[in-house]
């Protein structure tokens, strides 16, 4: 799932500084599933931002509403007839979200409620871990199933490098070394000779380094 | 072939090679370099430049090799990955061949993370290897790495890498080795070596691989300077062996840097003996003085060959005192010169200003790390939101003799507590996640079977032994009366984890962000009179909401006791009681005295005439043998019978007049005459009202018309057990307390009552047997007392009403622990 963490409050205050009523908006989607975006954070994110504000003297008024998902034009059709209730939308979905609503709605002010940070697994109750980047060009068929441009702090292709340490990254002792894991994976698969093989330089144009990144299938297009 | 370099020649006609680091300043100051080139000039056959090492930003590594060559010098110049991506890095590849350079070191480098900017976006475009083949082929191949022609001069690269032996996995370092030197590596310079045994290994599986004949493998060697570099080395550098044995003769040494010296000049000539070792490559880091003194007892000066070294430039500096004019192509003679030229009494002084420099470029560096990890601190407690850390100007001696990371005494505690900080931001963000820390724990003892009843035969036996006894009145501390009923079931845990203010958590967030106390106080009630007497409500803030206002007094218990013996008591329950469950006084004593309760509740049942009917008469003996037998606050509780109530509750109100109960309870049917009663005795009352803000508003008004003041009155909102809608009790109670504090509802500003232990108990779940799926009866039937008081507590509950000793226990020790967090 798309990962993200709520705003600082004082960042999304000053977002909406100028405005008096304001919806926040919600994702079930991800966001909902990490705990950083969905009914309950759009509940407190709102009554944060009510409390800030009636303290600071200027009551706001909010809306709040959660879509299904905010990635998808169908969804964020209410949005429409609800605009003209707020002056601004706090969105608290991931960036994508926030995107569309102002893609798709150039009369809208919409403000992030959240960070994006990663695409990452519940790895246990309250901690997400990254395991991807979406880099566009998949090489965990060659890494044992682990990602290396995700996991590595270095990137490294042709790891590990010499700050591994029993398995641990040098970055962080609590970090485990993703080239370490691999090596141990393929090892006990018999196929360390992989890892042998020279990893050339990554094209990095599908990771986005070529512009932003798109994706047709012709044949789900209506307009044929 | 024709060596590509002097260090490629020294090696190819098979000599020992000696090349040292050189550290570039972290400043503009090119005679930093030179002075460092000019302290090992004669001693080395390659300077080594390092490329912003530890990530730290320094003068560049090919700009500090033309000033090495200027000296005369061969440098070898690094360049690692982070920086730069394959545009950047063939750009000034090309570049660095133009000037001059032939050595060059591919590395991945350290991550920024280790740096002064660890905000840096780490480029790792390529690594390592990625970047030895790079360079390889533009050389061999004349291609770009885009596969585009590379016409006219290539850059003639004799090229190096780096390995290291001591890290992990092992097994793979010689692989990634041979990954190395099959990419384009020809030289290799390893990690630092102390651990020579695990050095041998390496170097024997590599001459296994062949690798030795493909490579010049260089053992990088390290003085170290004092027992706390050696100590920081060995802890604090990912991939670092440093074996005890060192640690141990760098802390008994008198003269730590001669030791220091000695040691290193060991390894070099341990790892001579090794086959397959080329040479060695020095690493003193700000310590370059000691480069010469090493080589030379090491045996390896003079050099066997005369570095020709032909900057493609002329670096013309002037120059205080010594001359420095090296002309371009014939540099040979200057190093036969040039030392003699520096008179010894200034060597002397330079070394001790280079010891007082380096040892202030440690502290800073270690000041800086502070600095860092508070910056770090406060962007984690802040959000991201920094106030940039403004980093007092440490005293500016002009520093020039460059280093590593801290690796004096002084900085080596330093460096502890950054990453020691680090950990605690970690832990915070996870504790923010979930509010308290604190976490109950009910350990259960499991009855595997039935048959383990055993024990349970044997309690009886010990039991009457305590009980037989019963005649001792009043004093018997628990001492041997506790064991015996909870010898096995429940045994109650304890809190772990530590609590941390809010105001510590939110640090850097205005209070007003997250205070918010109501406005109003709930009224304080006296429950009892004299010395046992407490009183309940006295709150402005949310329950448990101490960070932002006043619980004056904290959640009671009062235990309940029947003025009949009751049938339908689950054995899990009765047990505790089952020696006094036909004498009130016995009964309320055993509360007070065993089980330690702060108030009772005698609930008349046997008066309700749907059940006993017995009369007013037999509430005033039991109410009265009771009130003597204990000193403790005691609350009446009628059948619930609003006709009979006020009879039963009359009679009652004349014994308890002086010592004071609360009696009960009070509903709109009989709230006239009851509250007249309690008006008269000066009693409170408990105001029962079936779970609704109105229904209970409405009494408290009409109660306050006869003149009952709120400050004698309880609220009763009649609640549900777990299960059987304690949650829409939660939501009356929570609704009611909210109007209390925030809406100016004073008619509702006062204490709930929650006669939690009743309605559990007739639940059918707490009387079912234990089994597989239910589990034990006893456990459960206390979990569900203790979970709906707690959850009562937490919907703004003051006193509650229990049966359970264990589930009271329990209940008190989370209140209890609630109650602390401020």
């Amino acid at each position: 799932m798309i990962v993200a963490e709520r705003k600082p409050i004082r960042r999304v205050l000053e977002a909406i500084e100028p405005y008096q009523r304001v919806l926040v908006l919600g994702c079930r989607g991800c966001v909902a599933i990490c705990s950083a975006g969905g009914d309950r954070e759009v509940e407190t994110m709102a009554a944060a931002l009510r409390l800030a504000r009636k303290r600071a003297g200027r009551p706001l008024e909010t809306g709040e509403a959660t879509l299904i998902r905010q990635c998808d034009p169908e969804y964020l059709a209410p949005l429409r007839e609800w605009a003209d209730k707020y002056e601004a939308v706090v969105s608290m979905a991931c960036g994508v979200g926030v995107n569309l609503i102002a893609d798709l709605f150039p009369e809208i002010r919409v403000y992030p409620g959240v960070d994006t940070t990663f695409y990452g697994a519940n790895t246990a109750l309250g901690e997400w871990q990254e395991k991807c980047r979406g880099c566009g060009d998949c090489i965990l068929d060659l890494t044992g199933g682990l990602c290396p441009i995700a996991r590595c702090a270095k990137n490294l292709l042709n790891g590990p490098c010499g700050g591994s340490q029993g398995g641990r990254c040098e970055i962080r002792p609590e970090v485990p070394c993703v080239w370490h894991q691999i090596y141990e994976r393929l090892s006990a698969r018999g196929e360390l000779d992989r890892l042998m093989n020279f990893f050339p330089a990554k094209d990095w144009r599908p990771a986005g380094h070529g512009g932003p990144r798109d994706r047709i299938r012709e044949d789900l297009k209506m307009d044929k | 072939m024709e060596p590509r370099s002097h260090l490629h020649r020294v090696l190819s006609e098979g000599h020992f090679a000696v090349t040292a680091e050189i550290g570039p300043p972290k400043s503009a100051d090119g005679e930093v370099v030179r002075k460092k080139a000019r302290l090992i000039k004669g001693y080395v056959d390659a300077a080594n430049i390092t490329d912003c090492q530890t990530a730290i930003v320094r003068m560049s590594s090919i700009a500090s090799a033309v000033l090495v060559m200027a000296e005369g010098v061969e440098p070898v110049i690094q360049m690692t990955c982070r920086d730069r991506n394959r545009i950047g890095i063939q750009a000034d590849l090309l570049g660095a061949a133009a000037l001059g350079v032939k050595n060059l070191l591919c590395i991945t480098g350290d991550h920024q993370k280790f740096g002064n900017h660890p905000e840096a976006k780490g480029v790792f475009d390529l690594d390592s290897i990625q970047l030895l083949d790079m360079v390889r082929r533009m050389r061999d191949e004349g291609k770009f790495m885009c596969g585009e022609d590379l016409t006219g001069a290539r850059p003639e690269f004799f090229l190096g890498a780096a390995a290291n032996p001591f890290a992990d996995p092992f097994e793979f370092r010689v692989k990634r080795l041979a990954k190395k030197i099959a990419a384009g590596a020809e030289f290799i310079q390893t990690q630092i070596v102390y651990n020579v045994e695990r050095f041998r290994k390496f170097m024997e599986m590599a001459r296994d691989m062949g690798l030795t004949e493909k490579a010049y493998i260089l053992a990088g060697i390290t003085p170290p300077k004092s027992f706390g570099m050696a100590r920081y080395m060995k802890y604090f550098v990912p991939g670092l062996d440093v074996p005890d044995e060192i640690l141990k003769r760098m802390k008994e040494a008198k003269d730590k840097r001669e030791e220091g010296i000695n040691l290193a000049v060991e390894i070099i000539q341990q790892v001579r003996e090794i086959p397959g070792v080329a040479g060695v490559h020095i690493m003193a880091i700000e310590w370059e003085e000691a480069v010469p003194e090493i080589v030379k007892r090491a045996g390896l000066h003079p050099r066997p060959l005369e570095a020709e070294v032909r900057p493609a430039v002329v670096v013309e500096v002037e120059k205080p005192v010594e001359r420095v004019e090296v002309v371009a192509p014939p540099a040979e003679e200057v190093p036969e010169e040039a030392p003699p030229k520096v008179e010894i009494p200034v060597e002397a002084v330079k070394e001790v200003f280079s010891t007082v420099r380096s040892s202030i470029e440690s502290l800073r560096e270690g000041v800086n790390l502070l600095h860092d990890s508070l910056a770090r601190l406060e962007r984690a407690l802040l959000g991201g939101e920094v106030v940039p850390a403004e980093v007092p100007e440490v005293p500016r001696v002009e520093v020039k003799v460059e280093e590593r990371p801290p690796v004096e005494e002084k900085p080596v505690e330093v460096k502890e507590v950054p990453e020691e900080k680090e950990k605690e931001v970690v832990e915070e963000k996870k504790v923010e996640e979930e509010k308290p820390a604190e976490e109950v724990e009910a350990r259960v003892e499991e009855k595997p079977a039935v048959e383990e009843k055993p024990p349970v035969e044997e309690k009886p036996e010990e039991k009457p032994a305590v009980e037989v006894r019963e005649e001792k009145p009043a004093e018997k501390p628990p001492v041997e009366e506790k064991p015996a009923p909870p010898a096995e079931g429940v045994e109650i845990g304890s809190f772990s984890g530590e609590y941390r203010p809010l105001s510590e958590r939110a640090a850097g967030l205005p209070e007003d962000l997250y205070k918010e106390p109501g406005t109003a106080f709930i009224r304080e009630v006296e429950i009892g009179k004299g010395e046992k007497a407490f009183k309940v409500g006295g709150t402005n803030v949310l329950p448990f909401h101490l960070f932002e206002g006043e619980m004056r007094h904290e959640p009671r218990v009062a235990m309940e006791i029947l003025d009949v013996k009751p049938e339908n008591w689950p054995e899990s329950l009765a047990r505790y009681f089952a020696d006094v469950l036909d004498d009130p006084a016995a009964w309320a004593r055993k509360c007070v005295e065993t089980y330690g309760a702060e108030a009772l509740c005698i609930y008349l049942m046997g008066t309700d005439p749907n059940y006993l009917n017995l009369d007013a008469q037999h509430a005033r003996e039991v109410v009265e043998k009771v009130a003597g037998a204990v000193d403790v606050p005691l609350i009446v509780w009628g059948s619930g019978h609003a006709e009979k109530d006020v009879e039963v509750l009359r009679e009652v109100a004349e014994v308890v007049g002086d010592r004071g109960a609360v009696i009960g309870p009070v509903e709109e049917a009989n709230h006239r005459t009851l509250g007249a009663t309690a008006m008269g005795y000066g009693l409170p009352v408990v105001a029962s009202s079936p779970i609704d803000v109105n229904l209970a508003k409405q009494l408290n008004i009409l109660l306050e018309n006869v003149g009952v003041a709120l400050d004698k009155i309880l609220m009763d909102p009649s609640i549900g057990a777990l299960g059987y809608g304690l949650e829409y009790t939660y939501s009356v109670m929570e609704r009611i307390r909210l109007a209390a504090l925030y809406a100016q509802d004073d008619k509702l500003q006062v204490p709930f009552i929650c006669n939690v232990g009743r309605e559990v108990w007739k639940a059918k779940e707490a009387g079912l047997p234990s089994d597989e799926t239910m589990g034990d009866q006893e456990v459960r039937g206390v979990l569900m007392e203790a979970i709906t008081s707690v959850a009562l507590a937490l919907a703004g509950g003051d006193l509650f009403i229990m049966r359970h000793p264990k589930a009271i226990e329990l209940t008190k020790l989370i209140i209890k622990e609630l109650m602390q967090q401020n």
